[in-house]
């Protein structure tokens, strides 16, 4: 399969690749990992005749604590963050997540940058991400802002990410004492495959190691976008941990999603499946909390 | 749509080429180099016959644009074995008839192989995550997986 045509650039900072971007605006594609871009290109979905890779730009990089939050480099691969030591506690779903994306190669090369522009529904960094409550640092030629991710995906494959700007960075608090984070993914293989439902969960339990005190679920294949499960949420907050209180968050869960009918599976088979999967999530959760 | 010159190293040895930039690493080292061992499948990244190693790391080349890989240490099937000797999972993968048509094997071989490099003691349940992103329709994946081990064993007495 050929690739058509086109010409790369390849800035060293980011002030540069606004530069290209501004210059070239919806003839332009940024290109990190490239393992959606690439593949989209071969199938001619997509021909943008200017590629801007950002493989010089060192500040889209790494991985740093500071002031209550960490920052993730957007240019981060998947493996690195599925392998990541610095994301416990609730952090730990992003790691969780990562893991699951694709394949060994695949993870190798996607980044959390590209997923989150990319914003597919059932997009497995994107997911927790929201759970985590992250915010979006974007650069453009009217300067910097940030945005809360569940603002920032719009529709499949929409965000309000503007032609000209670029995702310099995520944002997600640090991880407070006693939480924990679980990650469930369902589909016909158990690698290289997109999501039929996917769930994160994030839960903070209180000084008592018993008692919910802070909870987001979110739910991947059953809306435009990946959702959280507010009704998941309030079914959480203030209850004992446990079986009882998951069974409810599950079954709430449920209702909060808004899946359709395609070729992956049924409605009614996803909405089952939000339920049984919210459940192993918070579960998995749990026993993490507990460990913290 | 203008050529440019990388210089891609590859099995230890760097070669200067004057490539497009809608080439990929899997056509700039079959085409180019005339390195065929790299196999081009789905070429869509999800079958992984065009695994490539990149800093030791496995990639679907298939998917990496050739000016994008340079600077990076690119080891293909043919930099596994040392001159006519072959590497313990080379010779574990055809002791154990793991290699049927072949054409998923050198991408098997280099995934088993940085896995044994970073993991020397893996469970059959590692080894069937780490070659995950590499599918077989020949052999059903069982031999390749008892290679893999076996070569894991006679890799650390060695």
């Amino acid at each position: 399969m050929l690739l058509p045509r086109f010409a790369f650039h390849q800035p060293a900072s980011v002030a540069e690749a606004l530069e290209v971007l501004g210059q070239y605006g919806d003839q332009a594609a940024v290109i990190a990992g490239g393992t959606d871009l690439l593949v989209n290109m071969k199938h001619k979905k997509l021909a943008p005749k200017h590629l801007v890779g950002l493989e010089r730009i060192e500040e889209l990089e790494g991985l740093a604590a500071d002031n209550g939050h960490i920052r993730i480099g957007p240019r981060l691969t998947a493996s690195a963050l599925a392998g990541s030591g610095e994301l416990t506690g609730s952090a730990a779903a992003l790691a969780l997540g990562a893991g699951t994306l694709g394949s060994p190669q695949v993870r190798n090369r996607a980044t959390v940058g590209g997923n989150v522009c990319t914003a597919r529904p059932a997009a497995d960094m994107c997911l927790p991400l929201l759970a985590l409550e992250a915010k979006a640092l974007l650069a453009g030629p009217a300067g910097a802002r940030e945005l809360p991710l569940d603002e920032f995906f719009l529709g499949p494959g929409q965000t309000a990410r503007e032609p000209g700007e670029l995702l310099t960075g995520l944002l997600i608090p640090k991880p407070a004492q006693g939480s924990g984070a679980g990650y469930e993914k369902l589909g016909l293989r158990k690698a290289l495959e997109i999501a039929l439902v996917n769930v994160a969960a994030v839960l903070t339990l209180d000084g008592d190691g018993k008692t919910i005190k802070a909870a987001k679920v979110a739910l991947g294949a059953v809306a435009p976008t990946p959702i959280l499960a507010p009704g998941a949420e309030a079914a959480l907050v203030g209850r004992a941990a446990g079986e009882e209180a998951f069974a409810q968050a599950g079954k709430a869960a449920a209702a909060d999603a808004k899946p359709i009918t395609d070729h992956r599976g049924s409605a009614e088979f996803r909405r089952e499946m939000v339920e049984v999967l919210t459940r192993r999530a918070l579960r998995q959760a749990w026993q993490a909390a507990q460990g913290q | 749509m203008e050529k440019t010159q990388i210089v891609l190293t590859v099995n230890g040895k760097d070669y200067d080429l004057l490539i497009a930039p809608n080439r990929t690493l899997a056509q700039a080292l079959r085409e180019e180099l005339e390195l065929t061992g790299t196999k081009q499948g789905c070429e869509v990244g999800d079958c992984g016959s065009c695994t490539v190693l990149l800093d030791g790391e496995p990639v679907n080349s298939c998917l990496v644009l050739a000016v994008q890989a340079q600077g990076r240490e690119i080891t293909t099937i043919e930099g596994v074995a040392d001159g006519n000797k072959l590497h313990p999972i080379q010779e574990a993968m055809v002791e154990h008839g793991a290699i049927q048509c072949g054409f998923c094997s050198p991408g098997m071989i280099l995934s088993a192989k940085s896995l044994l490099e970073k993991n020397p003691n893996p469970g059959q349940d590692e080894i069937r995550q780490a070659l995950s992103g590499n599918l077989c329709r020949c052999t059903g994946y069982q031999k390749i997986v008892e290679a893999v081990q076996d070569a894991a064993g006679k890799m650390g007495r060695g």
